[in-house]
Formats: C-alpha cells, sequence, structure tokens
C-alpha cells in the first residue's frame, strides 16, 4: 500500500518535470524569437540516432588501430625482459667480485697491520700530542710571534686522524721543535715588533715586550691577547695601582738589557690582572653611593671648612686672651680685654652692679665664641644617621632586585647593597674626624669661656688691688 | 730574642688581618693610653705641688673676706681646674670614638666581602675569610679599646673633679 503511493508520487512528479521542460520548451523559443526554428521531437530523436551511428563507427576503429599495436607492445615486452636478465647476470657478476675485493681488502689490511706495527701506535700519540699543542699553542702569547706553527698542527693532527697517511720524518721533528721552541720561548723576556690595537681603536705597529707566556706589555701599558681573533690590543683599563703600571715602564725600559728589574707578573696568565682593573677606584667607590653618599660628603666639607675657621679663630682669641692675663694694658681686640674694660669703667661703682655689668659683658662675648660649635655636633651626629639612611635606600633597591629577578643572580643585587655599605662607610668617615673636630674645637671655646666666666672678676680684683687699697674701700661700701 | 721577633710576627700578622681600619684603631687607642698615662702622671705628681702654690698664694693674701678676695679665689680655683682636666674631654672622645672606627672597619670588612662575591661567586668561603677578618677583627678591636678607656676615663675625671673640690674646701675664708 505504501509503496504503491510511492509509486504514484513519483510518476507524479516526473508528469509534472515534463510539463515544465515542455512549458519551457514553448516559453524559450518565443523569447528567443527570430533565432532559429525550434526542432521537433522527431528531429531531436534522428539526431540522436545519427550521433549513435557515428560513434559506433570511432569504436570500431579505434578497437583496429589497438589490435594492430598489441603485437608491437608484446615484443617491447620480451625485449625488456631480456635485458633483465642481462643486467642480473652482470650484477652477479659484480657480487662477486665485490666480496672477492672484500676479502683482498682484509688480507691486505692484515698485511698493514702487520708492517706497521707499532707504528700505529706512535701515530695516535702524534695526533693526540699536535691536537692537544695546538689548543695550548692558540691561548699561548708565543703565538703573537710565531702565527704559523698551529696551522702546522692542525694539518698534522687532521693527517693523523686518516689512516691512508703517513707523517713526513720532517712534519714529526717539527712538531718536537714547536714543542721545544714553546718550552724555550716561556722562560724568555723578549722584545719584538707587532700590530697592536690602540684605545682609540686604531692599529698600529709597535714594540712589545713578552714576559714569558704570562705577561705582554708596551710603553707603560699592559697588553691583552685575544686568541680568537689574534688581536694584541691595550687593556681598557690599567690597574689603579700605580707601583704596577711603574714596574711595566721599568720592564719597558730596560727590555733587552741584562740587569734585573722589578715587574709585576700576573702568574695566572691575565686572569689576577683582569679582576685586578675591574676593581672600583675611589671616585667609582663614591659614585655607588648615590645622592645620599653626596650629600654625607657635602656636609663632611662643610663641617671640615667650619671647624677649619673655628680651630682659626679660636687659637688667635686664646692667644690673644692668655696674652691679656699676662699684660698690663687692655685692649679691646680679645675678648678678656673688653670684659676687662667693662670692669675698668664700673671700678668705682658697688660690686652688685660690677657683677651685673660683668655677666652682661660676658653674655655679650658668648655667642662669637659658641659659634659653629652645634652645628659641627650636629653633623656628627647627623653623618651617621645619613649613612643609615642609605643602607636602608640601599636594601630597599636590593630587595626591589630581589622581588624583580630572585636570589638567583647575586650581581643584580650587587648594586643596592654596595649603595648600602658605602653610605655607612662615608657616613662613619665623616663622623668620626667631625667628633675629634668638635671635642677640640669645644675644649678651646671652653677655656676662654672659662676664663671669662670664673676669671675676670678675679683679674679685675687682683689689679685694683696692685693699683693700691682699692679693694678695702670697696669692700667697705658694700658693707 | 727568637721570643721578641714572635711576638713581632704575632702582632703584624694580627694588624694585617684586620687591615688599614686597625691600624687607626691602633693609633687611636695608643694615643687614648698616652694621654691617660699623662694625666695619672699629673694626678701623682703635679697635681701636690699646683694644689700647694694655689694654697700659698691664698695663704700670703693680707685679707681673705671682701669681694676682691672671693674672686681672686675663684679665679684661682678656675685656673686650677683648668689644668685638672686638660685632656679629659679628649680621652672621652677617643673612648667614644673607638667603637665607630669598629663599626668603620666592619662595613669596609663587608665590602671586601661583596667584592670577592662579585668575582668568584658565593661558592667560594675560603676566598671571603679575609673579607670577614676585616671585618671583624677591627670590630673587637674597637670594642677592646673602648672598654680599657671608659673605666680610665671615669676615673680620672672623678679624679678631677674631687681635687677641684678639695682645693676649694682648702681654701678657707674665715681667717
Amino acid at each position: 500500500m505504501m509503496r504503491n503511493s510511492l509509486l504514484a508520487g513519483v510518476l507524479a512528479a516526473s508528469l509534472l518535470a515534463s510539463g515544465v521542460l515542455v512549458s519551457t520548451a514553448v516559453l524559450v523559443p518565443g523569447v528567443a524569437g527570430a533565432q532559429e526554428q525550434a526542432p521537433s521531437m522527431a528531429e531531436l530523436l534522428r539526431r540522436v540516432e545519427q550521433g549513435q551511428v557515428r560513434d559506433q563507427q570511432a569504436f570500431q576503429q579505434r578497437e583496429a588501430e589497438f589490435r594492430g599495436a598489441r603485437a608491437d607492445q608484446e615484443r617491447l615486452l620480451a625485449e625488456a625482459r631480456e635485458r633483465r636478465a642481462e643486467l642480473e647476470g652482470t650484477s652477479e657478476d659484480l657480487e662477486a667480485t665485490y666480496e672477492e675485493n672484500e676479502v683482498r681488502i682484509g688480507e691486505l689490511e692484515a698485511a698493514l697491520d702487520k708492517r706497521l706495527g707499532s707504528l700505529r701506535e706512535l701515530f695516535g700519540v702524534l695526533q693526540q700530542v699536535s691536537s692537544d699543542t695546538q689548543g695550548l699553542f692558540e691561548n699561548s702569547l708565543v703565538n703573537i710571534q710565531y702565527p704559523e706553527r698551529t696551522a702546522f698542527l692542525a694539518d698534522l693532527a687532521a693527517k693523523m686522524g686518516t689512516t691512508s697517511r703517513l707523517a713526513s720524518m720532517e712534519e714529526v721533528e717539527r712538531l718536537w721543535f714547536e714543542l721545544q721552541r714553546e718550552m724555550t720561548e716561556q722562560g724568555r723576556v723578549v722584545r719584538f715588533p707587532t700590530e697592536i690595537i690602540e684605545l682609540d681603536g686604531t692599529r698600529g705597529p709597535a714594540d712589545v715586550t713578552r714576559v714569558g707566556v704570562f705577561n705582554i706589555i708596551a710603553g707603560d701599558n699592559y697588553l691583552q691577547f685575544t686568541p680568537q681573533t689574534g688581536n694584541v690590543s691595550v687593556m681598557p683599563r690599567q690597574p689603579e695601582q700605580g707601583r704596577f703600571v711603574r714596574s711595566v715602564a721599568n720592564l719597558d725600559e730596560a727590555a733587552g738589557g741584562t740587569e734585573m728589574v722589578n715587574f709585576a707578573l700576573d702568574p695566572t696568565r691575565g686572569q689576577i690582572l683582569s679582576l685586578l682593573t675591574e676593581k672600583p677606584n675611589l671616585v667609582e667607590r663614591i659614585q655607588q653611593g648615590g645622592v645620599v653618599g653626596y650629600v654625607i660628603i657635602g656636609l663632611g666639607l662643610l663641617g671640615l671648612l667650619l671647624a677649619a675657621e673655628r680651630l682659626v679663630s679660636l687659637g688667635l682669641a686664646s692667644s690673644k686672651v692668655s696674652a691679656q692675663l699676662k699684660r698690663e694694658q687692655l685692649d679691646s681686640g680679645n675678648p678678656l680685654g673688653r670684659v676687662l674694660k667693662v670692669g675698668e669703667e664700673n671700678r668705682r661703682k658697688d660690686t652688685e652692679t660690677l657683677e651685673l655689668k660683668l655677666g652682661e659683658a660676658i653674655l655679650h662675648e658668648t655667642p662669637a665664641l659658641q659659634r659653629g660649635i652645634l652645628f659641627l655636633k650636629l653633623i656628627s651626629v647627623v653623618a651617621p644617621l645619613l649613612g643609615l639612611l642609605g643602607t636602608v635606600t640601599g636594601m630597599i633597591v636590593t630587595f626591589q632586585a630581589i622581588t624583580l629577578f630572585g636570589t638567583g643572580d647575586p650581581k643584580l643585587m650587587a648594586g643596592g647593597i654596595s649603595q648600602a655599605l658605602v653610605t655607612t662607610v662615608l657616613g662613619l668617615v665623616v663622623a668620626i674626624p667631625i667628633v675629634f673636630l668638635h671635642t677640640i674645637v669645644n675644649g678651646r671655646a671652653r677655656r676662654i669661656q672659662h676664663v671669662l666666666q670664673e676669671q675676670a672678676a678675679g683679674v679685675i680684683a687682683e689689679r685694683a688691688e696692685e693699683l693700691g687699697g682699692d679693694g678695702g674701700k670697696r669692700q667697705a661700701l658694700a658693707a | 730574642m727568637q721570643g721578641l721577633f714572635d711576638q713581632y710576627a704575632a702582632i703584624r700578622d694580627f694588624l694585617e688581618l684586620g687591615g688599614d681600619v686597625l691600624d687607626l684603631i691602633v693609633v687611636v687607642i695608643f694615643a687614648m693610653w698616652v694621654l691617660i698615662l699623662e694625666r695619672i702622671i699629673f694626678f701623682s705628681r703635679q697635681r701636690r705641688r699646683l694644689e700647694q702654690a694655689v694654697r700659698q698664694r691664698w695663704e700670703t693674701r693680707p685679707e681673705r673676706q671682701s669681694w676682691n678676695a672671693k674672686q681672686v679665689r675663684d679665679a684661682l680655683v678656675s685656673r686650677f681646674k683648668l689644668q685638672a682636666n686638660a685632656g679629659i674631654p679628649l680621652i672621652k672622645t677617643m673612648v667614644a670614638l673607638c667603637p665607630l672606627l669598629g663599626l668603620l672597619g666592619t662595613v669596609t670588612g663587608m665590602i671586601a666581602v661583596f667584592e670577592v662575591m662579585a668575582v668568584s661567586g658565593t661558592g667560594n668561603a675560603r676566598s671571603m675569610a679575609s673579607g670577614v677578618a676585616m671585618a671583624t677583627v677591627p670590630t673587637m678591636a674597637g670594642m677592646v679599646g673602648a672598654l680599657s678607656g671608659v673605666f680610665a676615663g671615669i676615673m680620672l675625671s672623678r679624679k678631677a673633679d674631687r681635687a677641684v673640690e678639695k682645693l676649694r674646701d682648702s681654701l678657707t675664708m674665715d681667717h
């Protein structure tokens, strides 16, 4: 039942489709108009029939052609088979030859081994020695003088590496000679001309002095040798210590002579020298302190200047005061003289007024004596505190570096740590002399003040008594 | 003789161990003890003579009760006080400086340690040892110097005060 309905549906659909076809067939010419006459259905059928006939003819023709060619192909196949068989034969022949040759090679190698005997061992040693020596020579300062020997050694090592080539007697002897030469050169101080690179990058010929395999120098500079490029250049930084550089100049002057000269030799072939030049100098150390360091240094300089000024002026005042103590005449050029003058002027007055006047005069002198001393004290206290500040800011820098990069590389933390330590050192270096100077300056000022406060009245009394019987009169007045 | 040389070598090695700052500390401690000894000699020898002179000057005065006499007495005592106290502030300053110098040595030693660390890394403790010695030896020397001087300083300052008071008391005004 279901099937029947499906069938009916398909039929209807095909009918519909043909209807559409018919309608289009009718429609298209209607649109095209005069283009061409529409072929009828019968015409269409006829054309299809003709086409079929034509195709059939072509097929038959082609079939005939193929049949003709078949024989040809078969002949070619036979030829190819024949050729294959022939080549297989050749291959077998060659294989046999190969095997024969292999046996022969084995026999010959055995014979070679037998004949070489202990020579093979010798060649192994030669290869090893020449390649070892090549590495050694490349890094040696002697290589500047004899650069061609490494090529020879490389050549020899390569030759010994292959089994097919033998070293000649000359080459073996030359290896011996080169080793001997290196050994001899290690113990010599020689001067020879070569090309060096100056600090400004210019290349130029120069006479250099080589001390064994340890150092090369020119003029009063240490040179460095770069084995990779073969360049000899002036070390960008010479050691800070003058005694090393001076010894270089000595050697350079004395090179070629026979007398003994002091020379700072680096037995590690330049390692210690490069570490020495990496060490920061005083200026770089101070720069490591940063802003805080400069502030401390400024304060220290200020303190030193102030202390020097105070020392001079207080020393002058002190010597004038002690001169005044011994002398009769009053001089208004010193504090004691001025105070005594006030006493002299008020001599006739009663003791209370005199004391008041004296007190006033002493009070007038005090600020000039005390000036700057408090500031010195302040610097001696503040400098270590600033050092502590620098320590803490340096530690902050260090911890920031740790936060960012971790603790893996100590060099990243080094900046902060140097800042911390250098500022502490600067603080102490400033504070210690300033404390010392403060004590001395303060001692001088207090000595003068003592003289003024405790002795001025006594001096006046003594003078009055010397002038004659005045004391008794005043005593009577006071009483 | 050999013993003397051994002593010299030991001291030299110790000074080299501590670096430059230790030399400075040694100089400061030496100067401090020279000053202390000078004060001790002063109190044991010159003090009596000075007191005698002051007392004599006072006793030979015709009168000792007027305002003038009082001022002269104060002046005499003040002069003696200055002489008795001379150098004591400097001793006290040096006592205070010793630990500061020790701290300076600590920090310079730390710088040496970090310098070594920057070059050879943290692996080699042996190469850092000289810096650590430079850091610790001056600290110890500074402490020892301060401790040795602090008692002497206090003792001397009390001695001076007492001497001044005694002198003042002995200069009586009543006769």
